[in-house]
């Protein structure tokens, strides 16, 4: 999934100040959540947070209706606010989260996510009656179809529905969406492969033989296909009312909402879809009558509407809109605010890349791991409450069988070990080595710089800092032939599972490509098919795991970089608001209004 | 003329403190070094206990002690004393030699323009029309990067004195169109006024006529030019700074420090005014300074 960068907007403030007013307070009073951690031992963004279980559920749990969340109230109007209109309503064209998540209103998918308890979620079957059963070895997956489930017309949805569903991603015209299923289908190029359904010609490889049941051949086998088929980006669309690229403008329902109406980057209004039954879906709670989602509002403004909790806002929250740093301390510390607050670690895995073909040497690799001030990035980002510090390469939230290791002592000193780094340093091919660190030119990145360079002179290495371009920094970084020896990087998981992250930020060598670290092992390689091809999904799970510490203990190709959080702000009269730790977004399934 | 600008009280106590603010500027390592830190120390991240887990100072008044005078910078931890001190240094400098270079310029092409007038008058014209009508922010974008591939090699950070002297050069060369179009239109009414015609009957010579007759009206606008441009430039290199073709981190910048204020002013409004008190002082000390020099210069002009 690419990664949607939240840009913090600088607040220009024009205005002689009052000299009169020149007594401040201090800012002694840090909430209770990250008490004590001035000896730097703990990185917990708060004590409430624990990483989200996912586990894969059964037929039964993929029984309708959803879990409701506690005092639950049905009925009411909820409004949403945010930045951004979605640029796709075409679930094909869906791969961002923020669209992912809308989907989850208007639209169905053969498998998803079902939210057991507050950070616990379970993959299930949506559409289907359970997350498919595999045979020929992970190759065939076979999906039976729910009975009851209905378009907004009220008109059944069939397996040619869902089929066709996957065989429109082929068509030219979609250029967004996530690509897995179709190259398992096909090919890599699978786009050559197939070219649409739109000429009449079907693929082959799915199959349909009756209307309940789908099955799916793979070239390949695929161990963690049922978590695929849960991206919205494999959301079903009706054969019957299939408008093509005109279907991105008006979709057609399957799910609880049907859009009412649409004011481009303004408004949009949802309403009942009467044909959604809700003993059919397992996910979706659906409790507010109607939407009303508000668009143009920059992540300040909806955190001091939040905040402020007046009249009509109090039945409002955000989808992403989360506290920019400079509200940060205001937010936190506010007791009244506690039960309207919710916050997670981004999902997303963040590094700071090393070229390996620059930085050449492991043991100066490994001496800039010890000596980095994650503790001191970590307050310039705004401290424990604005950005965790992971110490591996998978991302806790979306890991199925994660564990935690710690190669560089970042646990006992994130603060940098400067008498590690002297020490390999003083082993390797150069002891004060120069290091060429490209950034992405921001405010805070220009921060973040500062106090790399300042930790790691410590060292005795020596940074050089090249400010790149914002527009074009992952252009820059992505040249095989850069001229740069570190750069930050993020990757974010498409379902949670090391499949989606390894093989692709290890993956193929090439300009653009999201190797940015230019590794290229044939062993790694050979191991991480090796893993893919495995059929029991958690012994694949566990290689992973066991993967991404071999691969920072005997190639450290980069840094782990920290891990933002978002906190996020709800109305007062808004229950059941919830970070999806997955998607790092609330998610719509468990909002309902109190009266 | 000293006479009459010293009985200015007004004037001489702007002139104190415009003298102070450079002083200050050119004093900026002696200080830091009476004062015992350094504008690049990250002392709230190596000691503990100055900063709070959201990277605000602890201790009130945004962490003023007898440490560190005007407090501590939020996040990083530098001393902002240090880091002002040595941000005027910066900022003013820029802004001085182009307000200087600039005023320069335009005085030079807007009197040609005006007095020559005819052809030479029609080129200037066209090619200030150009330079005004310059997106000026979009090429110093573009042409940064070009610079820094130039002169600068791939393993090497760009020193600061190739930044500031292509801020200046860059700056004044968008800077002084207006100021030379104001002053040719000014030279246009004058030449036709009859004290001018006088002279040149009498056989004065161009230079003469320039420089004794013309420049003596003119110094209102260049005073008033001069004095408005070098605040806007101040605050123009902050503009570039943020935009990342200005003066980068950790090179200390008092507009960057005033931008960064305005961010963080709800939780440690400290950290805005002192930045923010010292640029509106200045601003305000160097335009009455301005108003007064031009009173010297013109006693009949009284307000």
């Amino acid at each position: 999934m690419r990664v949607r960068k939240r840009s913090a907007v600088a607040v220009l403030a024009i205005g002689v100040l009052a000299v009169t007013s020149a007594c401040a307070e201090g800012n002694s009073g840090a909430p209770a959540a990250s008490s004590g951690s001035s000896n730097g031992a703990s990185a917990a963004p708060s004590a409430a947070y624990k990483p989200a279980v996912i586990t894969l559920g059964t037929a039964e749990d993929s029984k309708g209706p959803a879990i409701p969340p506690e005092g639950v109230v049905k009925g009411g109007t909820v409004t949403m606010i945010d930045r951004d209109d979605f640029s796709h309503l075409d679930p094909a064209q869906v791969y961002v989260n923020t669209e992912g998540n809308f989907f989850r209103l208007i639209g169905r998918t053969l498998t998803g996510y079902k939210r057991v308890a507050k950070g616990e979620f379970k993959l299930v079957g949506d559409l289907a009656t359970d997350t498919g059963t595999q045979s020929d070895g992970g190759k065939t997956w076979k999906f039976t179809l729910k009975d009851g489930v209905k378009w907004q017309d009220g008109s059944p949805i069939t397996s040619a529905d869902v089929k066709w569903s996957m065989e429109r991603t082929f068509a030219p015209f979609v250029t967004q969406g996530p690509t897995y299923i179709q190259q398992w289908l096909t090919d890599v190029d699978y786009k050559k492969a197939y070219a649409g359904p739109y000429d009449g010609k079907e693929l082959d490889a799915i199959e349909t033989p009756d209307d309940k049941t789908i099955i799916y051949k793979f070239k390949t086998p695929h161990a963690d296909a049922s978590y695929a088929f849960a991206m919205a980006g494999y959301g079903i669309v009706p054969k019957a009312k299939d408008t093509k690229e005109q279907y991105d403008k008006e979709p057609f329902s399957s799910g609880p909402y049907i859009i009412k109406s649409h004011v481009v980057d303004k408004t949009m209004d949802l309403e009942r879809n009467p044909h959604w039954d809700p003993a059919t879906d397992p996910i979706r709670g659906a409790y507010p009558d109607k939407w009303h989602l508000e668009f143009g509002f920059e992540a300040l403004q909806v955190t001091d509407r939040l905040m402020a909790d007046s009249g009509a806002d109090q039945t409002a929250f955000t989808f992403y809109g989360s506290t920019p740093p400079e509200r940060l301390q205001q937010v936190l510390g506010d007791a009244n605010l506690a039960n309207r607050r919710m916050n997670s670690p981004s999902p997303y895995g963040n590094y700071y890349y090393f070229n390996l073909d620059r930085v050449k040497d492991i043991k100066i690799r490994q001496a800039i791991n010890y000596a980095w001030p994650s503790k001191q990035i970590q307050q310039v980002l705004g401290g424990p409450a604005a950005a965790a510090l992971p110490t591996t390469i998978l991302n806790e939230n979306t890991t199925v069988g994660y564990e935690s290791y710690d190669l560089f002592g970042k646990k006992t000193k994130p603060d940098g070990d400067v008498e590690k780094a002297k020490e390999l340093l003083a082993q390797s091919s150069n002891p004060t080595p120069t290091i060429v660190y490209a950034y992405n030119q921001t405010p805070v990145q220009e921060q973040v710089t500062v106090a790399i360079k300042s930790a790691l002179a410590k060292a005795g290495i020596n940074v050089v800092a090249k400010p790149l371009d914002r527009k074009t920094y992952y252009d820059s970084i992505g040249k095989l032939k850069n001229e740069f020896d570190m750069y930050w990087g993020g990757w974010g998981a498409d379902w949670p599972s090391g499949s989606t992250v390894l093989p692709i930020i290890f993956g193929p060598v090439a300009d653009g490509a999201p190797n940015y670290s230019h590794l290229k092992d044939p062993a790694l390689t050979a191991e991480m098919d090796k893993i893919t091809a495995e059929t029991d999904i958690d012994a694949a799970n566990t290689a992973w795991m066991a993967l991404d510490k071999k691969i920072q203990e005997t190639i450290t190709p980069l840094v782990v970089a920290e891990n933002r959080i978002a906190t996020m702000l709800h109305g007062s009269k808004v229950g059941g608001a919830e970070i999806d730790p997955q998607m790092w977004i609330v998610q719509p399934d468990t909002i309902f209004v109190k009266p | 003329m000293w006479l009459r600008f010293r009985r200015d009280r007004t004037g001489v106590a702007s002139a104190i403190v415009v003298i102070f603010f450079i002083l200050v500027a050119i004093l900026a390592p002696v200080i830091s070094w009476l004062y015992g830190k350094d504008p690049y120390t990250l002392y709230g991240q190596d000691t503990p206990g100055l900063l709070n887990d959201f990277g605000y100072p602890i201790a009130p008044n945004g962490g003023i002690s007898s440490q560190f005078w005007f407090g501590i910078e939020p996040n990083l931890g530098r001393d902002v004393f240090t880091q002002l001190v040595y941000g005027i240094r910066t900022s003013l400098l820029i802004a001085l030699v182009t307000t200087i270079l600039t005023t320069l310029i335009g005085i030079v092409i807007g009197i040609v323009a005006g007095y020559a007038g005819g052809k030479t008058d029609y080129f200037i014209g066209r090619v200030i029309d150009t330079v005004l009508s310059f997106p000026s922010v979009l090429f110093i974008i573009a042409f940064m990067p070009v610079v820094e591939n130039l002169f600068v090699s791939a393993d090497e950070e760009t020193p600061v004195w190739l930044r500031a002297v292509t801020l200046v050069l860059v700056l004044t060369l968008f800077g002084w169109a207006g100021l030379a179009r104001l002053l040719r239109g000014q030279v246009l009414t004058l030449r036709e006024r009859e004290f001018i015609e006088a002279a040149r009957v009498t056989g004065a010579s161009p230079a003469r006529i320039v420089f004794k007759e013309l420049l003596p009206n003119l110094w209102t606008p260049i005073l008033i030019q001069a004095t408005l441009l070098l605040p806007a430039l101040v605050t123009a290199e902050a503009a570039l700074s943020f935009l990342g073709v200005g003066m980068i981190e950790p090179i200390p910048d008092w507009g960057r420090m005033f931008r960064r204020g305005t961010e963080v002013y709800t939780n440690d409004i400290t950290y805005l005014i002192f930045p923010g008190v010292a640029l509106v002082i200045f601003v305000i000390a160097f335009n009455l300074l301005g108003d007064s020099v031009r009173d010297a210069f013109d006693p009949k002009l009284k307000r």
